[in-house]
C-alpha cells in the first residue's frame, strides 16, 4: 500500500483529559477548545475557511450525551460549517481510524487542509452504566451477554498470556508505576502524580503507610476490578479532546517550517469475540496494522524512537510492544519491569502517561496520540520530552481488538 | 432448515442443547453458528451438535459488573475451548476467586434460565 501523495501534521491541540476539569463541559465545548488550540499552534497561522473537511472519532455521545450526528454538530459548533463533516465509530480506536480516513481523504486529492478530532464525554454516567456502555464494543449477543465487561476481557487476555509465556502481575505493576511516572510529567494528563504520592495520599486517609509502589498495589487501597486486574491496571474514565490539522505535503510548509510527516499508515480488522481468535494473547490486528505501516514508512520496529500504544489495561501495553515487534512475543511485560521502555530506556514507550494516567476519553484517545507524536518530533514535549527522537509511533486499538490502527511519523 | 441467527442459537439452548454450524464447503466448525463460513467464504453451513465439555483457554472473576449482574458479583466468565473444536464465552460457575479456576481447568456445560433466555453457562468437571 502506498499513497498517492504526502500527509504532514501541521497543528495539534488537545483539552486536559479529566473529569472534574470538565465537569460543566459538554463535548461540543471540549472540542472548540481542543481545536482552537490546534489551529492556534499551526506556526504561520490558519484561517478557518482554509479547512476544507472534518473528520471526527466519537465512540457514544449517543449513550453519554443523548446526542448523535456528532460531526455536523462539533463542525457548527466550530464555525467550519459548510465542510463535509464526518464522524468515526471504531470503539476506543474511533479518531485513530479518524486520522487516517484524513490522510487518506488529502492522499486521494480531494483536499489540501482537514481537520482531524475526537472527543469523549463520559463522566455524565454512574460506573455501572459507564460499564454497560463500554461493554457493548464487544460482541453484545455472545460476550457481554455471558457476562464479559471490558476490563474482564482485557483480564481473560491477561490469564491466557500468564499461562502461555510465565508473565506476572508484577510486570503489570511495573507498566503502571512506569506510566504514572510519565503522567506526573505531563500538564494534560489525568493523572499528574507519581503512584508513591497517590499511595500516601490515599493511605493517609486509611490510616495505612507504605514503603513503596508495590506494598501498595497489593493492598486493599488497590482492589481487583477483574481478576487478575486491579484499579491500578486500568485506566480511568476521562472527559476530554484532541485534534490535529493535517496538510498535504505540497502546502505543508506553507503553515510551519517543521511539519510532523506521516511516514505510514495501516489499519486491520478482527474478529469481535475473543473466542473466535484461537490465540487469546496476541493481537492479529495491530500484527498486520503495523506491518502495513512499516511498509509504507520503509522502517522497521528497531527504527521507531517514540511510541505511544493503547494501553486501555497495563496488559494491553505487553501486548502491544510484542505484536508491534519491539520485543519478541511472551517479553513485553519483561522488557517493561527491566526499564527497557521508560522514558530514558531504549524504546520510550507512552512517554505522556499512556491512557493509563493520561486518562482516555474513548473517541478521542487516537487524535491525543498523533497530537502526542505532533510534540515529540517537534521536541516540544517538554519534561517528558524522549531526547533526539526521529521515529514515532501511534498505535490505537478498538475494544478487544477488533479494529486496530497504526501510524508512523517522521522529522 | 432453521436459519442461523442469534435467536435460533438461544431456542436450542433453551432445549439444552449447544448447536454449531459446520461448512458444508470446508468443514470449518463454529460456535455460536454463522451464516458465512470465515474460512472458505461458503454460504451454506448445516446446523451440528456440539458436546459441552471443555477446557478453560482464558478467564476472569468480575468484581466491577454489568448493572445485569450486579446481584451475581463476583462472578467468574471465560472462554471455553470445546473438545468438539470451537471456542466460545460463559460464565464459570461455582468460581468467586482468581485462584479457584485455571487456564486449562476441565469443565462441563450447563444450561442456565435468566429471565426468558438460557445462557450457556460452564461448571469446574
Amino acid at each position: 500500500m502506498r499513497l498517492s501523495r504526502g500527509v504532514a501534521v501541521v497543528g495539534a491541540g488537545m483539552t486536559r483529559f479529566h473529569h472534574r476539569d470538565h465537569a460543566d463541559k459538554a463535548s461540543r465545548e471540549l472540542f472548540v477548545e481542543a481545536a482552537t488550540e490546534a489551529m492556534g499552534s499551526v506556526d504561520n497561522g490558519l484561517k478557518p475557511n482554509e479547512i476544507e473537511a472534518l473528520f471526527v472519532g466519537n465512540f457514544s455521545s449517543d449513550l453519554f450525551e443523548g446526542q448523535t450526528h456528532t460531526a455536523a454538530l462539533l463542525a457548527d459548533w466550530m464555525g467550519l460549517t459548510p465542510v463535509p463533516a464526518t464522524r468515526v465509530e471504531d470503539a476506543c480506536a474511533s479518531s485513530g481510524v479518524a486520522v487516517n480516513m484524513g490522510v487518506l481523504a488529502i492522499a486521494s486529492g480531494a483536499y489540501d487542509v482537514v481537520m482531524v478530532g475526537g472527543v469523549e464525554k463520559m463522566r455524565n454516567l454512574g460506573t455501572e452504566e459507564t460499564t454497560d456502555t463500554l461493554a457493548i464494543a464487544a460482541d453484545a449477543a455472545y460476550e457481554v451477554a455471558a457476562g464479559f465487561t471490558f476490563p474482564g476481557l482485557y483480564a481473560a487476555m491477561a490469564t491466557a498470556h500468564f499461562a502461555r509465556y510465565g508473565s506476572t502481575w508484577e510486570q503489570l505493576a511495573a507498566i503502571s508505576i512506569k506510566n504514572h511516572h510519565n503522567g506526573a510529567l505531563n500538564p494534560k494528563a489525568h493523572f499528574q502524580a507519581e503512584i508513591m504520592d497517590t499511595a500516601a495520599r490515599l493511605g493517609e486517609r486509611q490510616g495505612m503507610k507504605f514503603g513503596d509502589e508495590m506494598e501498595f498495589l497489593r493492598s486493599p487501597l488497590n482492589p481487583v476490578v477483574a481478576y487478575p486486574l486491579r484499579l491500578f491496571d486500568c485506566c480511568p474514565v476521562s472527559d476530554g479532546s484532541a485534534v490535529v490539522i493535517l496538510a498535504a505535503e505540497e502546502v505543508a510548509r506553507k503553515f510551519t517550517d517543521t511539519p510532523v510527516h506521516i511516514r505510514g499508515i495501516g489499519q486491520a480488522s478482527d474478529t469481535m469475540a475473543l473466542h473466535d481468535r484461537g490465540d487469546i494473547a496476541t493481537l492479529r490486528a495491530t500484527r498486520l496494522a503495523a506491518s502495513q505501516a512499516y511498509g509504507m514508512a520503509g522502517v522497521e520496529a528497531a527504527d521507531i524512537d517514540v511510541a505511544d500504544v493503547h494501553d486501555c489495561f497495563t496488559i494491553a501495553e505487553v501486548l502491544a510492544t510484542e505484536d508491534l515487534g519491539f520485543f519478541p512475543k511472551g517479553e513485553g511485560g519483561k522488557a517493561a519491569a527491566e526499564g527497557r521502555t521508560s522514558l530514558d530506556g531504549e524504546r520510550p514507550v507512552n512517554p505522556d502517561g499512556g491512557l493509563k494516567a493520561k486518562g482516555h476519553p474513548v473517541g478521542a484517545t487516537g487524535a491525543a496520540m498523533a497530537y502526542e507524536m505532533f510534540l515529540q518530533l517537534r521536541g516540544e514535549a517538554g519534561k517528558h520530552q524522549v531526547d533526539d527522537a526521529m521515529i514515532g509511533l501511534a498505535h490505537n486499538v478498538g475494544a478487544s481488538g477488533g479494529t486496530v490502527v497504526v501510524q508512523v511519523y517522521g522529522r | 432448515m432453521v436459519e442461523m441467527t442469534i435467536k435460533a442459537y438461544g431456542d436450542f439452548l433453551d432445549e439444552g442443547r449447544i448447536m454449531g454450524s459446520r461448512c458444508r464447503g470446508c468443514g470449518a466448525v463454529h460456535l455460536p453458528p454463522r451464516p458465512v463460513c470465515p474460512e472458505c467464504g461458503a454460504r451454506d453451513p448445516e446446523w451440528v451438535e456440539l458436546r459441552g465439555e471443555g477446557a478453560v483457554q482464558a478467564f476472569t472473576v468480575v468484581t466491577v459488573p454489568l448493572t445485569r449482574l450486579k446481584d451475581r458479583c463476583p462472578y467468574a466468565v471465560g472462554v471455553v475451548k470445546l473438545d468438539d473444536g470451537p471456542s466460545v464465552s460463559g460464565m464459570i460457575l461455582g468460581v468467586a476467586e482468581g485462584s479457584e479456576i485455571a487456564v486449562g481447568a476441565r469443565v462441563r456445560a450447563e444450561f442456565v434460565k435468566e429471565g426468558e433466555r438460557t445462557a450457556l453457562c460452564f461448571r469446574p468437571a
